[in-house]
């Protein structure tokens, strides 16, 4: 048995930064994650936008939350060492019906203070951005919109995070929860562990992490998406994210300058397809939104299609729910459940919230050393070349370009593998290696050596994500 | 530092290019590589059918690479190894990097020999997970012959060109099941020499417009569903391992914006895909004689 003031279930985005938020406090804490890396589930697949917050019905939590989270992520991102690129969004109609959508979201958007706001005509937003399909006529211009990458930026919340103390534990699946007067008992696969309080932050799972222990009125009916990877080198790519809103009120779509340089594409609309495998038609549905609206893009520079899956929050008779559910069933216990856009871009601001109800609820002392700030992987790639090169005299592993389509050395491949990477996509979750468009092909070997040498485990061994997923001998699932 | 004439790829066309660059009187040749030894693919061929033109008779690739890397010995070209060229620039300088540091490198000619990059399956609108054991052709033959990695056991194999019928014949030699060859056109893509040698005398079923429209499998790769295109309909195949033959993307990124100058020269595969490694070395040759000159 080990025993915690606060225990954080999942190791998401949201329980990294549940995480980090609670080491701010003198409090003994762990978090525990099922699966062997933290960001392997939601956070590994999302639009990577940081929102600008005029989606919301003001006055709620969600669009209080948003404009606060957009406002501090540059020093949040500073802070943790991770890129972000306040590249600003444009948001466009090509009818009255969305030019009507686009005016409501403007006037709400200033009623909230979002700062910047323009709208725009559509000769402007084509001026703007001369690859939108012709034919905009009106847009919505957010400067304060931006891109990160959503893994990265938990990456970066859970190892600030473990610098100030709290324990990790991966590969550790909860199965049961019950609850005497002062403390909980949390029962997982590994170990027996004790807290006072419980947050749970368990992603798609985490309607039923609460009901191991509590009802819940709120339930995750979860959907899928889809998107494509365009490839960093195509021609006509956006600079802006482009957030077409259609005509008829339906999906809209957005396509990201992400700060690799890549375009992503999507989400699409689907039906009841729940798991992380691309659908047919979603797929074609990016295809076809993708060259209606950026017509100029090729789509043949395509390098990747990946899904994703959204925890929709839903009550008893199934209605959807708008807002962020933040359940506090009994003293000591929080849940987050069902937590979808704009859940990057609030991801500080949620796991403060919890954070501090639950040091208010143990009665925490600050913690005095906390230190804010985390140092992220040193790396070459675009760096000017002097640097590169002093770089390189200080560690001849920086002169070995490892991925050689997104200019990753051996010394940043090194370095994730000390912060924790086990497997390949554990490697490219902290460097990007395998990202680019020969998806791996020409750098997997060399990985899976390092990572054998690495972890002292031999190249059978080694796998793409965790147990199952053996990259050499046809897999070893054992049937 | 300075050169007369910087090769990027010592692969059968860098080093062809540069022996007879050399030959033709230019003395002062850089020839870089990002492998630690010569002969780009052509070591990880350990099948025979290279050099019937040039040599008269049939050579592995590692013999076939000897053999060139033998006349380059003769020269005096500098070859750098374990050296990545990070950047091409207008002004005629490069950017290496090894383990020693950057090294800027300016130039009156460039000879871009840096052959073929494998098409993935991400760039095809393939639906389902993306599970491990999805390998390129080029990358399993790699693991394999260099690194004696046992990839799989029940192989499908998409795309019917000539590296598929490599991988093909090699999976079979090896004791693995091959289970098809998989082509949505109406016609294998290799060459007629490669089907006969690779695929008949196996038995090797190539399963004709039909295509892998979704891939099953949440950890390691469990099967895949077949659509034929014909109107056959769907079926569902487990396997073990994909091997993707996709097809070959002349590697050019390097020069990328650049435009045409006239100082910079193409060879090989990265300035059209050849099928047969001396018809690669011969254009080389040529184009070596005219970045000498």
């Amino acid at each position: 048995m080990q025993s915690f003031d606060v225990v954080v279930i999942g190791g998401g985005l949201l329980g990294c930064f549940a995480a980090r938020n609670l080491s701010r406090w003198d409090l003994h804490i762990a978090l525990i994650e099922a699966r062997e890396d933290v960001c392997t589930g939601i956070s590994r697949a999302n639009t990577a936008i940081v929102y600008p917050g005029y989606d919301h019905r003001p006055g709620t939590l969600k669009a209080k939350m948003t404009v606060r989270a957009n406002g501090s992520f540059d020093s949040l991102c500073r802070e943790l060492d991770v890129p972000f690129c306040r590249c600003g969004s444009l948001m466009v109609s090509y009818g009255e019906q969305a030019d009507a959508v686009l005016r409501k979201k403007y006037e709400n958007g200033l009623s909230m203070g979002v700062s910047e706001l323009r709208l725009l005509r559509g000769e402007e937003a084509v001026k703007m951005e001369p690859c939108l399909a012709p034919g905009v006529t009106s847009a919505l211009y957010a400067p304060t919109a931006g891109t990160v990458n959503p893994w990265e930026l938990g990456i970066a919340a859970c190892e600030n995070a473990v610098a100030n103390g709290i324990a990790l534990c991966l590969n550790t699946r909860v199965f049961a929860i019950s609850h005497t007067t002062d403390s909980y008992r949390i029962e997982t696969n590994r170990d027996v562990f004790s807290a006072r309080a419980v947050i749970n932050c368990a992603g798609l799972y985490a309607d039923r992490v609460q009901e191991l222990v509590f009802p819940t009125s709120v339930h995750i009916v979860p959907d899928g998406a889809d998107y494509l990877v365009l490839d960093k080198a195509a021609a006509n790519l956006p600079t802006h994210i482009i957030q077409y809103e259609p005509e008829d009120g339906g999906k809209g779509f957005n396509a990201v300058p992400t700060v690799e340089g890549s375009l992503l594409l999507g989400p699409s609309e689907r039906d009841n397809e729940t798991d992380f495998a691309v659908s047919e038609k979603g797929i074609s549905f990016v295809y076809g939104r993708a060259g209606r609206i950026l017509p100029g893009l090729d789509l043949n520079e395509v390098i990747r299609s990946f899904a994703a899956v959204r925890p929709n929050p839903r009550r008893e008779d199934g209605s959807s729910i708008g807002s962020f559910v933040i359940e506090n069933p009994a003293p000591g216990f929080w849940s987050l459940i069902g937590i979808k856009t704009p859940g990057l871009t609030c991801a500080n601001e949620l796991g403060s919230y919890v954070a501090e109800r639950a040091a208010e609820q143990l009665a925490a002392e600050r913690n005095e050393s906390f230190d804010p700030c985390r140092k992220g992987i040193k790396k070459v790639r675009g760096i000017p070349l002097e640097r590169r090169n002093a770089a390189i005299q200080a560690d001849p592993n920086f002169g070995e370009v490892i991925c050689c389509c997104e200019d990753v050395t051996k010394a940043e491949v090194l370095d994730a593998i000390r912060r924790g990477a086990t497997t390949l996509d554990g490697v490219k979750r902290r460097t990007g290696t395998g990202m680019g468009r020969c998806q791996g092909s020409r750098c997997q070997q060399k990985l899976i050596t390092l990572l054998a040498q690495e972890l002292g485990i031999s190249e059978e061994e080694v796998t793409k994500d965790g147990k199952g997923s053996e990259i050499l001998g046809g897999g070893r699932d054992e049937n | 530092m300075k050169t007369e004439l910087l090769i990027i790829g010592a692969g059968a066309a860098g080093i062809a290019a540069a022996t007879a660059a050399w030959d033709a009187g230019c003395r002062d040749i850089v020839l870089a590589d990002r492998r630690e030894r010569p002969g780009g693919i052509l070591p990880q061929c350990l099948h025979e059918g290279f050099g019937h033109a040039q040599y008269g008779r049939e050579l592995t690739g590692p013999e076939y690479a000897q053999q060139i890397a033998q006349k380059l010995n003769q020269t005096g070209v500098r070859l750098v190894l374990g050296t990545e060229v990070l950047a091409v620039y207008g002004n005629k300088s490069a950017v290496l990097s090894d383990r020693s540091g950057l090294t800027q490198l300016h130039f009156e000619r460039l000879i871009l020999a840096s052959g073929c990059r494998e098409k993935s399956i991400g760039s095809l609108p393939v639906v389902g997970t993306r599970p491990a054991g999805i390998f390129t052709a080029g990358q399993a033959q790699e693991m394999i012959n260099l690194h004696g990695q046992d990839l799989g056991k029940e192989i499908l194999i998409l795309g019917s060109g000539d590296l598929g019928f490599i991988m093909a014949r090699q999976f079979a030699q090896s004791g693995k099941h091959v289970i098809a060859l998989v082509e949505k056109e109406a016609h294998y893509g290799g060459m007629a020499r490669n089907y006969h040698r690779c695929v008949e005398p196996y038995k090797i079923p190539i399963l004709y417009h039909t295509t892998v429209a979704e891939i099953h499998g949440s950890g390691r790769i469990t099967g895949v569903t077949l659509r034929h295109l014909d109107g056959g309909g769907e079926e569902e195949i487990p396997c073990d391992t994909l091997i993707t033959a996709l097809g070959l993307l002349p590697e050019r990124d390097l020069v990328r914006g650049l435009g045409e100058p006239e100082w910079l020269f193409f060879a090989g595969n990265c300035h059209r895909v050849h099928d047969l490694v001396d018809s690669a070395v011969s254009e080389a040759e040529r184009i070596g004689r005219a970045a000498a000159e």
